[in-house]
């Protein structure tokens, strides 16, 4: 496979070793024999293989196997395209619509059959009965701690490839600057933001969701969704963009205001009291933090929890923890997790002010990795 | 559309003898419940849910949504909720305890899928694959599910007439995805639903990538490759117009002014003599196993499809979904599987000719009561018209 977008000066086949070893161990750790992934993202962090990217999430499936015993993974892919050398041609089995060929390609995997304890990622009504059939004395469990385990502290090398993708991010979200201007629609600043994202190798995005007109009457709500109607003069505009290199993410999210007129007292206001709750957060993100004490940093400024998360991790692809309002209240922190911290608070006939940094969890001062002025409306003049 | 299809998701649940759906896959929520949802990677996707509750007997589907902007505004109230984490000790809980207040203890519930947070707070259900209430419910489209499919592969259509242009001797892969992300939105999509792929086609098989069986490569990841004059490119793109998903299948030659071979020109008159064929068999009552025989007679024997795909496949809130037509489930399955009025056939015969790579496009047919009629409406250019 080409890589699409600039490796960072980072040695590709050394980091996919290094994570396969993480894996291994986690597996050891966790008395695996197998472990059975499923989504993209674990296929790619045990292997390195970018698989064909759809939107949406499936129905769990066996896109890849883990052996303990051999410290092979077998991958489901028809071709050679895009899978790293020490995959082995042996090593890759094809699609099957017939869950019977499925079986019989993963029966055929050495070691299957006598395995103790198979972790599986997620699962689906019908998979443990297929795991029976072929491993039927071993027990099934659940493989997703093991693969958080090994999976949530980046190394530089992993740091450096999110760097890479919040790189991306940054050209997507200039896209969408340069193109936010009153009568422009969200739908135009989601299409200016994707093609700059393609046009730089990186074509898909982590998600559509992006542009945001916020209401300038009435209740103010974070949307995800683009509307077809015209930004006016003055509204303050969300831009929360995202990237891929190397299969990780990145992000970066400010709020712009359409026009040339200069912000209000109150969006400058807002602004304010936005980057008061995002640098609290950030600041409370070191080492042992619990997701609670990340709420409570927020809510310290006086400001209500949002619906939605405050924090997420990210990695190859959005990872947990989840924090925020009723999620990830025990979540622990450690060195070498990468969150995105966003910040938003919102003031009827005002609009609402969503800001999103980058924050790599080290032994000192959280890291901020996004860069990005934070315009006129966010107090640069 | 949406009343309908809860309407048959309500018949499918009575037959089948289930209390409810608890749907979790992007595609099936779409179905059940209407919602729009921002196309997003799969990591997000299953981290922040869209969740689908469908209660046997109830007037209308519950969303549990973190994009409450996509509900469909029919739902009444009560019915759109805040997002549940099902993937997380916690969010599994929260949803357990939700479905313990509309169902009984050991009630028979239909899922898609059942990650193991979500399986230990259901531990007292009877869970069984929502596959067999979702696959009949899914399988014939009412006529306005068939204007989604149109209204999605017009806008596909639509955008690639700015794509082809740029089919010049230096363009990238990712040049062609730029300029086709930017249209379609500009043109009225909701989403992009895949990477959309320019795959050049190498002259022989055994020059292409190694595969499991033998056969072609297809489809592979677009990069950053730099497209060559005279380069056969397999397209394939879907993006989504109400849930519903297109299916844009074509095969283009990079040049300043492309000009197929006379042997390439007898791969597209073979590529149509098997469409043909198979139109000529496409109605009611037929099965998917006489489509296959049709398209193999038309091929002088040879299978004209590759290996690990179909003849023929399905479109809806799936891009690719029931009937499936010619793939490794055996021509018993085949055999089984009886054309109806409704169902939708995306039709990809492969012709390939070792030495000279080969054509695929794709074909969009719905099965009327006496036939088809044909929803996707493209140029064969530069195969056509000179």
């Amino acid at each position: 496979m080409t890589v699409t977008v600039d490796a960072a000066g980072v040695d590709l086949a050394a980091l996919r070793a290094h994570r396969r070893h993480r894996l291994l161990a986690a597996m050891a750790d966790h008395d695996l024999d197998v472990l059975v992934l499923g989504r993209p993202a674990e296929v790619a962090f045990a292997t390195g293989a970018r698989q064909l990217w759809t939107a949406g999430t499936r129905p769990f499936g066996p896109a890849g196997v883990v052996m303990a015993a051999t410290g092979r993974t077998h991958l489901l892919s028809v071709s050679d395209e895009g899978v790293p050398a020490e995959v082995a041609h042996e090593d890759l089995y094809g699609l099957s619509w017939n869950p019977a060929n499925l079986a019989a390609s993963l029966a055929a995997i050495p070691g299957v059959g006598d395995a103790r304890r198979i972790g599986t990622t997620s699962s689906s009504p019908g998979f443990p009965r297929l795991i029976k059939a072929i491993a039927p004395g071993a027990e099934v469990v659940d493989g997703a701690p093991a693969l958080w385990a090994a999976r949530s502290t980046k190394t530089a090398d992993e740091v450096a490839c999110i760097a890479a993708a919040t790189a991306v991010a940054e050209a997507g979200l200039t896209a969408m600057v340069d193109a936010l201007r009153p009568g422009v629609t969200e739908r135009d600043l989601l299409a200016a933001y994707l093609e700059r994202l393609a046009s730089l190798g990186a074509p898909t995005p982590p998600t559509e969701g992006v542009a945001c007109a916020t209401a300038v009457s009435g209740p103010v709500a974070l949307r995800r969704l683009a509307t077809a109607d015209p930004v006016a003069e003055g509204q303050l505009v969300v831009l929360d963009a995202g990237g891929f290199a190397m299969g990780y993410e990145g992000g970066v999210g400010r709020t712009w205001v359409a026009g040339a007129a200069p912000a209000s007292g109150a969006t400058r206001e807002l602004a304010e009291r936005c980057r008061a709750v995002l640098d609290a957060v950030v600041a409370a993100s070191r080492p042992g933090a619990t997701g609670a004490e990340l709420c409570r940093a927020w809510t310290a400024t006086g400001e209500p929890l949002p619906a939605g998360p405050i924090a997420h991790g990210v990695g190859l692809g959005v990872e947990p923890p989840l924090i925020g309002e009723g999620v990830g209240a025990a979540a622990v922190l450690s060195e070498g997790t990468v969150l995105l911290v966003s910040g938003w608070v919102a003031a009827e006939g005002v609009g609402g002010f969503f800001q999103r940094d980058l924050v790599l969890v080290g032994d000192g001062e959280p890291q901020i990795l996004s860069r990005y002025g934070r315009g006129p409306a966010g107090g640069e003049t | 559309m949406r009343r309908q299809r809860h309407a048959r998701l309500q018949e499918q649940l009575a037959a089948h003898d289930l209390d409810g759906l608890v749907l979790l896959g992007t595609s099936a929520v779409a179905f059940a419940t209407g919602a729009a949802t921002p196309a997003e990677d799969s990591s997000r996707a299953a981290l922040f849910r869209s969740v689908a509750v469908v209660v046997r007997g109830a007037d209308a589907p519950i969303l549990l949504t973190p994009y409450p902007e996509g509900a469909p505004p029919e739902l009444p109230d009560g019915h759109v909720l805040g997002p549940v984490l099902p993937d997380l000790d916690d969010g599994a809980a929260g949803l357990a305890a939700f479905l313990r207040d509309r169902f009984d203890g050991g009630a028979r519930l239909g899922l898609d899928e059942v990650p193991h947070p979500l399986h230990r707070a259901l531990d007292d259900f009877d869970l069984v694959a929502a596959s067999g209430v979702m696959g009949p419910a899914k399988l014939s489209k009412s006529p306005d599910e068939l204007v989604c499919i149109r209204a999605a592969q017009r806008i596909n259509e639509a955008a690639m007439v700015d794509v082809v242009p740029l089919l010049r001797p230096g363009v990238r892969q990712t040049d062609l995805t730029a300029r086709f992300l930017r249209r379609i939105f500009e043109l009225g999509a909701d989403s992009n639903g895949i990477d959309p792929i320019w795959q050049v086609m190498p002259p022989t098989k055994a020059a292409g990538p190694w595969t499991t069986h033998g056969d072609l490569a297809f489809p592979t990841p677009s990069t950053t490759r730099l497209l060559r004059d005279g380069d056969v490119v397999w397209v394939d793109t879907g993006i989504h117009v109400e849930g519903y998903a297109s299916d844009f299948g074509r095969t283009w030659i990079v040049g300043t002014d492309p000009r197929p071979s006379p042997r390439q020109r007898t791969q597209f008159q073979r590529w149509r003599e098997v469409v043909e064929a198979v139109l000529e068999a496409t109605k009611p009552g037929a099965s998917a196993l006489d489509l296959c025989r049709a398209a193999i007679d038309a091929n002088g024997g040879t299978r004209p499809w590759i290996e690990h795909f179909y003849l023929a496949h399905g479109v809806g809130t799936d891009s690719a979904e029931m009937p499936l037509v010619g793939t490794d489930l055996g021509e018993a399955f085949d055999e089984q599987m009886v054309l109806a009025p409704g169902m939708v056939l995306v039709l990809e015969p492969v012709i390939w000719d070792d030495g000279a790579a080969g054509y695929r496009s794709e074909e969009i047919y719905a099965v009327t009561d006496d036939g088809w009629v044909q929803l996707s409406d493209h140029p064969y250019d530069p195969f056509e018209g000179r």
